[in-house]
């Protein structure tokens, strides 16, 4: 049950992954028409279509999260303080603040993005995007070196 | 897709409450309840299992604060979020609307300080 959990907790991860880096890209660097690069038609997207998916998906994670974190901390956690894996425990306890922090923002996040404060470029729209993108990346990037740490540098 | 005047006071006011009173929370030590996942109890308020047992019997009851800090910060940003949401329209101009992405960074700069223990063993 707990690894069926967290492999789902992963996979809407990396969707919420890829739309928050769409979308934080999109905020700050507006593409022109018709992009050519790779990086152009990776920002080339309305970031406002995405906050709601993003809203979602963030919520779903963090849900996912906080049920898999009961056994971690029943199973693993002990086992990571034996082999004195402090500096990851560190790392995980910031990811729980980062991504509860992070929930708090989601309302103020999604009215930025609507109509009509997103029309009129809502100032706050892109860093609260890029808050939101840096929790994920070091949620996703601590929760997956924490998953493989038995292996991981060991 | 809009989204009324009143619905961005609270908005903005419960984002800004919410970062100020998890860290708060987890520096004070208010969690509005305390999980133990290997015994499947709930109890309200905060505490520790080394303040009734041996430390070094820990193990057999990790107590989980982070649900309790989280449901404290929601619960205060309610209160908090609904009452901007209530206030008149012209009180919104004397919130500066950037402190909802600043103080969710002071926030975490504050976490990263209160984690520090966990670098120094």
């Amino acid at each position: 049950m707990a690894t069926a959990l967290l492999i789902l907790h992963g996979l809407v991860a990396v969707a919420l992954l890829g739309a928050i880096t769409h979308q934080t890209l999109a905020a700050w660097t507006p593409s022109s028409a018709h992009p050519r690069s790779f990086f152009g038609r990776f920002r080339a997207v309305q970031p406002a279509g995405y906050a709601n998916a993003i809203v979602g998906l963030y919520v779903g994670a963090a849900l996912l999260g906080a049920i898999v974190y009961l056994y971690f901390k029943v199973d693993v956690q002990p086992n990571l303080e034996r082999d004195r894996h402090w500096h990851a425990l560190g790392f995980l306890d910031l990811k729980e603040d980062f991504v509860a922090i992070g929930f708090g923002l989601l309302p103020a996040y999604w009215v930025s993005w609507r109509q009509p404060f997103a029309d009129k470029r809502d100032r706050t729209a892109a860093p609260l995007t890029t808050i939101l993108a840096f929790i994920v990346w070091w949620g996703f990037l601590v929760g997956h070196v924490t998953n493989n740490i038995m292996g991981f540098g060991s | 897709m809009t989204s009324s005047p009143a619905f961005r006071r609270f908005a903005l006011a419960f984002g800004t409450a919410f970062a100020f009173i998890y860290v708060m929370a987890r520096f004070k030590g208010l969690a509005l309840f305390t999980v133990y996942p290997s015994l499947g109890i709930v109890l309200l308020g905060m505490h520790r299992s080394r303040d009734v047992a041996d430390p070094v019997l820990d193990f057999l009851a990790p107590e989980l604060f982070w649900y309790g800090w989280t449901a404290t910060a929601i619960l205060g940003a309610l209160v908090i979020g609904s009452i901007a949401a209530l206030l008149p329209a012209g009180w919104s101009h004397r919130f500066w609307p950037g402190w909802v992405w600043v103080a969710p960074v002071l926030a975490m700069m504050a976490c990263v300080y209160l984690t520090i223990p966990w670098f120094r063993q």
